[in-house]
Order: C-alpha cells, then structure tokens, then sequence
C-alpha cells in the first residue's frame, strides 16, 4: 500500500468509528429520556442504597481524568523532562473523562431539569457544590492548558506563562480528586467513607487509573501510526504506574488496619470488604494490583504489550475499588432493627436489613448499565473527534 | 441555635408497637405508596415483634423512628442547593420540594437508616382521592421527602399528627430550648438515649428507656 492510501483508508476507519461511537451515544440519550419519563425505579438503586453504578463511574471517571494532566503539566512544572511529545494527546484525554464524570452526576439527578438551581441556590456547605465548582474550573484550566501549549508550538505566547499555567493546573487536578473524595469522606454517616485518608487516597487511585489509560492511549496510537513515541517513555511510565499503585495499595492497608484493629465498628467494614458481600471485588483489586506491580518493577517484564496489559488491569482495580467504596457505603446499615420495609426502600423489596450482610444490596440494572454504556459511547466519541480535529500530534522535535 | 427546637420525647416503655402513629402519618401527609415516613422498629429478636432471648429471659421494646430533627443536621450541610434545611423558628428539618434536584446527597448524608425517602417514580395513590390535611405540599417524582414534623400543624400552633395518633401516650412534643417545657422535664427525671449519639448529630428524638 502507498502512503496516502493507508492514509485514507485510516480515515475511514476512523469516520466509522466516530458513526458507531455517536449512535451509541445518541441511543444512551434515548435511556436517559426514558429514566426520566418512566421513573428511576427503572433501576435498582432505593432508599437504602441511594447511589449506584453512575456515581461509581464519576468516581472512576474523575480519578481518569487525572493522569493526562498531571503526566503533561508536572514535568513542565518541575522543569523535568517530560515523557516525550505525548502530552496534547493526554490532555485531550483528561478532558474527555472530565466531561464523562460530569455526564454521570448529570444521568444520576432525579431533576436534571433544575440543574440550574445549583447555580442560582448554591449551597457552599455542601462538599458536592464544592466538587462542581472545582471540576468545572478543572475542565476550563485544562481547555485553556489544552489552547496555550498549541499556541505555543505555533510560537504565540510564552513559555513562562505557560509553566504558571501548569502548576495551577496541577494543584487543580489534585484538589478535583480531594474534593471528589469528601463528598463522601466528610459524611459521618457511612464509617466506611469517614476517614481522613480519602482524599490522599482518591489521588493515588486517580493517578494509577489516570496513568494507565494514558499509556493505554498512546501505545495504540502509536500503532495506528499517529504518533511516535520512544520506548524508554513507555517504560518510565510503566515504573511510574508500579509506584503509584504501591503507595495505593500502601493506602489501602492503612485504612483497613486501622478500621479493623479496634474491633469495633470498623471490624465489620474490614469483614464485608475482607470476606464478606464485597470480597470478590476486593480480592480481584488486590490479585490485579499485584501482577500489574509485578509488570512494572521486574525489567524483563517491561514489554510494550505487557505494559498495557497491566494498565487495563490496573484500571480494572480501581474500578474494583470504587465499587467497594460506593457498595460498601450503603452495604451495611446503621440501623438494622427489623422493621417494614416497603419497595422503594430495597431493590430486593421486602427482604430484611439483617439479612443483608452476605448478599449485595445493590446490583445495577439493564437500564443502569444501558445508560453507562451510552454514556462512554459520547466519551469515544469526543476522543475521536479531538483526535481527528485538533492537532494533538506531537511536534517532531520531542518524540 | 434555632430559638425552638421542637422535638420529641418517645417512652419505650409505653409504646406497644401498634403502628398507630405510622398509619396516622401516612394519611395526615396523603404518602403515596410504599412511602412511610415513621416506622416501628422492634428492638428483638431477628424479625419484626419477636423478642429476644429464651424464656423466661425475654426482652423486646419498640423504637419508632422518624427524621430525627437534629440539632446539628448532617444533611442540610451536605444539599448542594439548600433544598433541605433547618427552619430557625421551630428547629424542624425542612424539605423543600420544588428546589430539591434529586441528587440524592442527603441520603447519604443522613445517619438514620431509612428515615429519607426518594420517589423513584411518579407518585401513585392507593385511593383515588387524596387524603390528610390540605395544606400538605404536593408530592413529586424524583425528589427526596421525609417527615416534615407536621410542619403544616406547627404553623398553626398545633402537635404533629403522630402525636394525637399514639393510642399509649407514648409520643410527647415539645421545645427542647425551653427550660419549663414538659418534654425538658422529662428528659430531666428519666434515663434516656438518643439514636447514634457518637454522629454528632444531636438529635431532637429522646427514647426514655
Ligand atoms: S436530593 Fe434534594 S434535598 Fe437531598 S441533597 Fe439533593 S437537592 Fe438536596
């Protein structure tokens, strides 16, 4: 094949692509409308499991949002050298999940139709305002971001500008994640969430899950062909991931000494995590977590398919734990005394809270993942679009 | 601190677990079904009324339960839009329907298992006409609602309706701020608990024990 065959017969694919991934979104709209119309008992989440798999994808979505931003802006902020000309495209991806997280809190809203009030009745007590605030300066600083290191590869505006920038947009991404963590880390209410460790703990999360999609990212673009990118990048990266999932894991084991060494309440956190309705979630985070620690530290390991194997897998683990985070808070009732509990209490209406301890209290929907699905269908699609519109290829000289 | 705070003051030893004030609520506020805003719980054995224990060495005692009005709300801190919120002249925790967006945040907020309920679907009626008092706000799809402490009667000088309703004079309501008030005088001779002391959330619901 020629050169500008290929060419073409790439953008092809990637016009069909776009098509697929803006039916899928466009159906997804269609759920939502009819989640509206005909009633969020449509899904299983009730009085007593209030949240379900939409916050658990904000919660995902955020902490992916977080590795394109700080993989770009922290070298460029430190003065370091950065992980090679990858740094647009991981930007456009940072802000692809932001929309995305926002898009979940949208679909999780009983009245989007008054989002507006959020606007004109803010409540600044609340730490979801605080959240909406911060993710909707996040998504404008890391567009401006986005538009000042274009402008200044075309040789407009000024390096020294762009570095403030960076750190403003780097302490924004960390504050998103923190802020993002005490929507529930500031609730007394669940003792599964009340812990300081939350916030530090929802950014190392975010930046193995964020990290990971990166690599994820650009190792298949490079296959495509659309941009080359040095091994050695792929691999510092690798060990970089190896070294946030630790300090993760290293969170993790705190949170649950701690909840579990009193034997008090926390006891029964530490069971339901440990053995109880949420232990194969917990056990799969802990296996993936390994082998994905196994892959970035042993070098021989380091291979480019290997990386981004554990990346997904590394993504997988998060997503395991942003399910025990958000399950686990509602799993165990504070109050268990048995009682009459009618439909819109329990999705598995009529059954009683005591019994709930060795079975899930929520499990999604069709409905539920028919909306997500519809919901990551617009993500591909933004991803798509920004990579076939805006020039996110990197400039030849930083491959 | 509000300059009320009405609460209530609930003697176990007297409530027989009758429901009489769950039912008086469901009606007084026109719930649409599969909504209760007061439930019985049977502090027992492991389903509702039994006891605990062997013979003779029984014991079972009731805790009926309602949003507990506390002092110090988790939930109206955590409304991003103050949709629920305290009311400073009768410390009641109030609901307001047409600001709620129904994130569901004061679900999670709120301590008190069950006591917040949201309306998952448009709200449907066992009887075709709507009951209890007419100056209850409308209920609405997709919002969270919970007991209002009767606010329409309290406006009016009179005590929520689960008052009247308790068929053991289990239920006294009053100003918990007011020094002379009966339900101070209460609290002050009998040994008490309130719900979850350790969230911080003072309630206004005392249970004599
Ligand atoms: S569900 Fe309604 S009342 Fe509850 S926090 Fe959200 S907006 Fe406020």
């Amino acid at each position: 094949m020629t050169e500008s065959t290929k060419k073409t017969s790439r953008s092809k694919g990637q016009m069909i692509a776009i098509i697929i991934a803006a039916l899928i979104a466009a159906i997804g709209i269609g759920l939502w409308a009819y989640q509206l119309s005909a009633g969020f008992v449509n899904t299983n989440m009730r009085n007593l499991d209030s949240w379900g798999l939409y916050i658990i994808n904000f919660m995902w979505f955020v902490g992916l949002s977080a590795g394109g931003m700080i993989i770009s802006s922290a070298p460029k902020v430190f003065g370091a050298k950065g992980f090679g000309g990858i740094s647009k495209v991981a930007v456009w991806v940072s802000i692809c999940c932001t929309v995305l997280a926002v898009a979940f809190v949208l679909v999780d809203l009983g009245g989007p139709q008054r989002v507006w009030h959020l606007f004109a009745y803010a409540n600044m007590s609340s730490p979801l305002m605080w959240d909406i605030i911060v993710l909707t300066l996040y998504l404008i600083i890391s567009i401006v971001y986005l538009w000042a290191v274009l402008r200044l590869e075309k040789g407009k505006g000024s390096a020294k500008a762009l570095r403030v920038l960076s750190a403003i947009a780097l302490i924004c991404a960390v504050m998103v994640h923190t802020v993002t963590a005490w929507i529930f880390g500031l609730l007394q209410a669940r003792a599964l969430w009340y812990t300081a460790l939350l916030g530090p703990w929802f950014v190392s999360s975010a930046l193995v899950s964020g990290l990971a999609l990166v690599l994820i990212v650009v190792v298949a673009l490079r296959k495509a062909g659309y941009l080359e990118l040095k091994q050695e990048n792929i691999v510092k990266m690798a060990k970089f991931l190896g070294i946030f999932m630790a300090v993760d894991l290293y969170f993790f084991a705190c949170d649950l000494l701690t909840s579990g060494f009193p034997g008090a309440e926390g006891a029964t956190i530490v069971a339901m995590l440990t053995t109880g309705a949420l232990a194969p979630f917990f056990w799969t985070e802990i296996i993936l977590s390994i082998i994905v620690l196994f892959v970035a530290f042993v070098p021989t390991l380091r291979t480019t398919s290997l990386v981004v194997c554990a990346s997904a897998l590394a993504v997988l683990a998060i997503l395991c734990k942003r399910i025990q985070l958000l399950v686990g808070g509602f799993q165990i009732p504070n109050i268990s005394y048995p009682t009459v509990l009618t439909g819109p209490e329990l999705s598995g209406g009529g059954s009683s809270l005591a019994s709930l301890s060795s079975s899930l209290v929520y499990v999604p929907s069709p409905l539920e993942f028919g909306i997500v699905i519809g919901v990551l269908g617009l993500g591909a699609l933004l991803l798509l679009l920004g990579i076939r519109l805006l020039p996110l290829k990197p400039a030849a000289e930083d491959n | 601190m509000a300059e009320k705070q009405y609460g209530l003051v609930v003697d176990t030893k007297r409530c027989v677990g009758c429901h009489s004030c769950s039912v008086a609520c469901k009606i007084e506020n026109n719930l649409s079904a599969g909504v209760i805003w007061n439930r019985i719980l049977t502090n027992g054995g492991a389903s509702m009324d039994s006891a605990k224990g062997t013979f003779p060495n029984l014991s079972k005692h009731y805790i009926p339960m309602i949003c507990q009005h506390c002092a110090n709300p988790a939930c109206t801190k955590a409304c991003p839009v103050g949709a629920t919120y305290k009311d400073i002249t009768t410390g009641a925790v109030r609901q307001d329907y047409d600001l709620c967006i129904g994130c569901r945040m004061c679900m999670a907020a709120c301590p008190y298992t069950g006591v917040r309920s949201f309306n998952w679907e448009e709200p449907t009626y066992t009887m075709d006409f709507a009951v209890g008092d007419i100056n209850v706000p409308k209920h609405q799809k997709h919002v969270v609602e919970k007991c209002t402490l009767c606010y329409h009667k309290l406006s009016k000088g009179e005590e929520p309706i689960c008052i009247d309703a308790c068929i053991s004079g289990a239920r006294v309501f009053g100003d918990l701020n007011d020094p002379d008030d009966k339900v101070v005088n209460l609290i002050s001779k009998r040994k008490y608990i309130q719900l979850l002391p350790e969230r911080g959330t003072n309630p206004s619901v005392y249970y004599l024990v």
